[in-house]
C-alpha cells in the first residue's frame, strides 16, 4: 500500500511527457489528460493519507538498487495531498484561463513537472532527491513566471526568483555534504536516528554539526520562503500568469516551513538557531505587514501579506511549534490561493460596479468615522483584556493542562490575546444599532476562531509528532533563560500598550500633528513607500557587480 | 621544476590563468563550426591526458588558482552578449574545476567521462549558435531577441541546452559539482563555497543568456524554424545527457 506514493510522484510526471510528446496531436485533450494525471494522483495521495492517520507507520522505500528512497510519513502524505489539492485546483483554473495562450501545451508540461518537483521534495526520503527537487522547484519556478515571453518585465521578476531560490539551494547543498560526510549515507531516516542517539558525536569547522545543519537549513528556508532581506522577489513576481502566482503563494512559497519540519531532529538539538529563526520570522511578519499595509497596488499588497504569513509561520518553527506551522502553511495556502484565484473575477466585476456596501464597516474602517457615543471605557478596557484571554486559557486548557509550561504556547498565547483584544477594540468605535450585539457576534467568531485553531493545530501536532517526548523536546530546545523571556515578554507588552495610547490620542486630537512629528511621520512614511530602499540596494549592487564583469572583460580584451 | 612545466603546459588545456586566454582566442579566431566543436571535444581530453601521464604531483596552491580562474570566467559570463564566446567562457569556467576533480584523486576513467560531460551540452550551444548565425547573421542577445515567439522549437531546444550546460539537475555536470562539493564540503569548506558561488553565477548568466535571446516579441520577418527531425536529434541527445546524469550519479554520490 504505501508503495503507491511512488505512483504518485510519477503521474505528473508521466503526464508531463505524454503532453510534451504528444501534445501537437492531442491538441486541447493536453488540458483534459493533464487534470486527469493530477486527480488520479490526488485521489491516491488522499487515500495513502487516511491510511498514515489510520496510524500506519513510517516507512522509507528504496527504489531498486539506487540510492534513492521516498518516505511515506505523516509529513510526506499530508503534504502530498495539500500539494496536489492545491495543484488540481490551478490545473482546473487554467483548463479555461490559459486557453488564449500560445504555449498551452508547455504551461501544462511546466505545471505537471512541478507537481512533480513539490511532490518529490516532500516525500524525498534521501538528500539527493530533496536537493535535486529543491533546485528544480526554482528552475520550473523560473519559466512558469516567464511564461509570456513577450514580457520583460515578467522575465526581470522571474529572474529575481530564480537568483534568490539559487541562493537558498547553496545551504543546502552545503548541508546534504555535511551530513553526507559525517555519517556516510544520503538516507534521512538513517541520518535522523543517529543523530537522535548520539547528537554530539561529530563536529565540523570547530562546531557541532547538527548547529551548522540546523542553520544551514534555516538559511536555505529564509529564501524559499521569502523571509526580510531574501524576500524581494515576492511581491514583485506579479507579472506571471495567475493561477502561478495561486500556485506560488500556496504552495511553493511554503517550502521553507517544509524544510524545517523535515529536519525536526536536527533543529530538536539546535535550540540556538531555533531563537535565531523566531527573530528573522518576527521580523518578517513585522515588515511584510507593515508593506502590506501601505501599499496602493493590490497585487503587491497580497505579496507582501503573504511575506508577512511567512514571518509568522517561520516564527512557529522558531518556538518549537512544528506542527502548527505547518497548519498555517495549510490554511494559508487555501486562503490566498482563493483570493489569487478570484482576484480577476473581483477586478472585473468592480469596473462595473464597486459593489461596497456603506454600511457600519465601510464608514468605520474607510470612511473613518467612529461611532461618537461612548460606553464606559473601564468595562470596555476589561471587556477587551480579559474576554480574549478567557477564551485563549479555557481552549488551550482543553488540550493539555500543562500547556502553559511551554514558552513556545505562552508567545502564541500572547500573540493571540493581544490580536484579540484588537479586534474587540477596533469594534467599540462602530456605528451600530446595538453594540452589544456587535461585541457578542466578535466575541463568539473569535471563540469560533480559537477553537478551531487550538483543536485542528493540535490534531495537526498528535498527527505529524505522535511522540510527545519528541514533541516536548522542541518546546523545550526553543525555550530561552526565564529572566530574558520575561523581560521581552514585558517590552513587547508596553509596545503594544504604547501603540494604543498614541492611537487613542491621535483619534482624540483628531489626527492632528505637531509640525516635528508630522516630518517624522513623512520621513517614516517615505521609508516604508521606498520599500526601506532594499530594492534599490540590490539594483545598484547589482549594476556595479555587472560594471566589474564588463570592466574585465574590456581589461581582458574579451578572452 | 619538471613538474611546474608540466602543470603550466596542462594549464593552458585545463584553463588556468592566464594561460586560459588562448583557448578563448583561438575559438575567436576559429569560424568553422566543425573545428570549433573539435575543439571543445578534444581541449580538455588533451589537458588531462597530459596530466594523467605524467605522475606530477599537484601542489596546494594550484586549488585557489583553479577556482579563481573558474570564478573569474563565471563572472565575466555575466556581461557577455555572444553565445559562442559565452560558450568559450563557460568551457573555461568548467574546465578549470577538473583540477580539483584531479586533487580528489579521481580514476582517469572518470576524469574523461566528467570532461566529456561537461563539454556535451556546450557542443550543443556551438552548434545551435551557428544556427542563430545562418539564420540571423550572428549569435547576439539583445539583438534580435523574442526567439521565444518567432521560432518556438528552436528556443525551446535553446533553452534546454543553456539548461543542461550550467549544471542544472539531471544533467551530469549538477552531479559533478555536487561531488565536488561534498569532497570539499569538510575539509577545505573555502573550496566548497568558492563552487557554490562559481555555479550561481553561472545560473545568473545563464538566465541572462536566455532572456536576451528569447524574450521580447516576435520578429515581422518569417524565419525558418527548426525542423522535426534536427529537434529529435538534440531531444535524443539531451535525454541520454540527463540518463546518463542519473546513471553517473550513481557511480560517483
Amino acid at each position: 500500500m504505501e508503495k503507491i506514493i511512488i505512483v504518485v510522484a510519477v503521474l505528473p510526471l508521466v503526464s508531463a511527457f505524454l503532453i510534451q510528446l504528444f501534445g501537437a496531436r492531442i491538441g486541447r485533450g493536453i488540458a483534459r489528460l493533464s487534470v486527469a494525471a493530477t486527480t488520479a494522483s490526488f485521489l491516491l495521495s488522499a487515500m495513502l493519507l487516511s491510511w498514515a492517520l489510520l496510524g500506519h507507520g513510517a516507512q522509507a522505500i528504496s527504489l531498486g538498487n539506487t540510492s534513492t528512497i521516498l518516505l511515506f510519513d505523516p509529513l510526506s502524505t499530508l503534504l502530498a495531498t495539500i500539494i496536489l489539492g492545491i495543484s488540481l485546483i490551478v490545473h482546473l483554473y487554467s483548463v479555461r484561463y490559459m486557453a488564449e495562450e500560445a504555449a498551452y501545451g508547455q504551461f501544462f508540461v511546466l505545471l505537471d513537472l512541478m507537481t512533480a518537483a513539490l511532490l518529490f521534495m516532500v516525500i524525498a526520503g534521501d538528500l539527493i532527491t530533496m536537493v535535486i527537487a529543491w533546485y528544480l522547484v526554482g528552475v520550473l519556478l523560473y519559466f512558469l513566471l516567464g511564461q509570456d515571453t513577450r514580457s520583460q518585465t515578467a522575465y526581470r521578476f522571474a529572474f529575481w526568483t530564480l537568483i534568490t531560490y539559487r541562493i537558498g539551494d547553496i545551504p543546502l547543498i552545503l548541508a546534504a555534504a555535511l551530513l553526507y560526510n559525517a555519517y556516510d549515507t544520503w538516507s534521512l531516516t538513517v541520518i535522523f536516528s543517529e543523530i537522535m542517539a548520539n547528537p554530539d558525536a561529530h563536529q565540523v569547522w570547530g562546531l557541532p554539526l547538527t548547529e551548522v545543519v540546523a542553520a544551514l537549513i534555516g538559511f536555505a528556508a529564509f529564501a524559499r520562503s521569502a523571509q526580510f532581506l531574501l524576500h524581494t522577489w515576492l511581491p514583485y513576481t506579479m507579472d506571471g500568469p495567475t493561477p502561478v502566482s495561486a500556485l506560488m503563494h500556496a504552495g511553493i512559497v511554503n517550502a521553507g516551513g517544509f524544510l524545517i519540519n523535515r529536519f525536526a531532529p536536527v533543529f530538536v538539538h539546535s535550540g540556538d538557531v531555533l531563537n535565531w529563526i523566531f527573530i528573522v520570522g518576527l521580523i518578517t511578519a513585522i515588515f511584510g505587514s507593515l508593506l502590506m499595509l501601505t501599499q496602493n497596488d493590490i497585487k503587491k499588497a497580497l505579496g507582501y501579506s503573504t511575506m508577512g504569513q511567512m514571518g509568522f509561520m517561520i516564527m512557529e518553527c522558531g518556538i518549537g511549534a512544528f506542527s502548527l506551522a505547518i497548519y498555517h502553511m495549510f490554511a494559508h495556502g487555501v486562503f490566498k490561493g482563493t483570493m489569487f484565484l478570484s482576484a480577476g473575477s473581483v477586478i472585473n466585476d468592480a469596473r462595473h460596479n464597486d459593489g461596497i456596501p456603506k454600511d457600519e464597516l465601510y464608514t468605520f474602517a474607510v470612511e473613518k468615522q467612529p461611532n461618537k457615543s461612548r460606553q464606559p471605557w473601564l468595562l470596555m478596557a476589561a471587556i477587551t483584556l480579559a474576554v480574549p484571554l478567557v477564551i485563549l486559557v479555557f481552549a488551550h486548557l482543553l488540550i493539555a493542562e500543562d500547556y502553559f509550561q511551554k514558552q513556545g504556547a505562552v508567545i502564541l498565547l500572547f500573540f493571540g490575546w493581544v490580536t484579540g483584544a484588537q479586534l474587540i477594540f477596533a469594534t467599540y468605535r462602530m456605528r451600530s444599532q446595538n453594540i452589544w450585539r456587535l461585541v457578542g457576534l466578535s466575541v463568539l467568531s473569535l471563540v469560533i476562531v480559537v477553537l478551531g485553531y487550538v483543536f485542528i493545530s493540535h490534531a495537526f501536532d498528535l498527527f505529524l509528532y505522535p511522540d510527545a517526548a519528541f514533541r516536548a523536546q522542541l518546546y523545550s530546545a526553543a525555550t530561552i533563560d526565564l529572566l530574558r523571556f520575561d523581560v521581552l515578554v514585558g517590552i513587547t507588552t508596553l509596545i503594544i500598550v504604547f501603540g494604543w495610547v498614541v492611537t487613542y490620542y491621535a483619534e482624540q486630537n483628531g489626527y492632528r500633528r505637531r509640525q516635528q512629528t508630522k516630518r517624522l511621520w513623512l520621513n517614516f512614511y517615505a521609508l516604508i513607500s521606498r520599500e526601506f530602499y532594499i530594492i534599490d540596494l540590490y539594483t545598484r549592487l547589482t549594476r556595479t557587480l555587472l560594471a566589474i564583469s564588463g570592466r574585465l572583460n574590456v581589461w581582458l580584451r574579451w578572452y | 621544476m619538471t613538474d611546474l612545466l608540466i602543470i603550466l603546459l596542462a594549464g593552458f588545456f585545463l584553463p588556468l590563468f592566464p594561460m586560459s586566454m588562448v583557448f578563448n582566442v583561438i575559438l575567436d579566431k576559429v569560424k568553422r563550426s566543425w573545428i570549433r566543436v573539435l575543439l571543445f571535444i578534444t581541449w580538455p581530453l588533451i589537458g588531462l591526458f597530459i596530466v594523467m601521464n605524467s605522475n606530477v604531483i599537484i601542489p596546494e596552491w594550484l586549488l585557489p588558482l583553479a577556482l579563481s580562474t573558474s570564478a573569474l570566467y563565471a563572472l565575466r559570463m555575466l556581461s557577455l552578449r555572444e553565445v559562442n564566446q559565452w560558450s568559450g567562457f563557460l568551457a573555461t569556467s568548467l574546465w578549470a574545476l577538473l583540477w580539483l576533480a584531479i586533487m580528489q584523486e579521481a580514476s582517469a576513467e572518470l576524469l574523461y567521462v566528467y570532461a566529456i560531460s561537461m563539454s556535451i551540452p556546450l557542443v550543443l550551444l556551438l552548434l545551435l549558435s551557428a544556427g542563430l548565425e545562418q539564420r540571423f547573421g550572428a549569435a547576439y542577445t539583445d539583438l534580435y531577441g523574442g526567439l521565444a515567439r518567432t521560432i518556438p522549437r528552436f528556443s525551446g531546444v535553446l533553452v534546454t541546452v543553456v539548461v543542461a550546460a550550467i549544471a542544472t539537475p539531471l544533467f551530469p555536470t549538477f552531479f559533478i559539482m555536487f561531488d565536488m562539493v561534498v569532497e570539499t564540503s569538510s575539509a577545505t569548506p573555502f573550496a566548497a563555497m568558492s563552487l557554490l558561488l562559481i555555479w550561481l553565477l553561472w545560473s545568473w548568466a545563464g538566465a541572462r543568456l536566455i532572456q536576451g535571446l528569447i524574450v521580447g516579441r516576435a520578429s515581422d520577418v518569417k524565419i525558418a524554424d527548426m525542423d522535426i527531425t534536427t529537434i529529435s536529434l538534440y531531444s535524443f541527445v539531451l535525454f541520454a545527457l540527463a540518463v546518463g546524469g542519473i546513471y553517473l550519479s550513481g557511480v560517483i554520490l
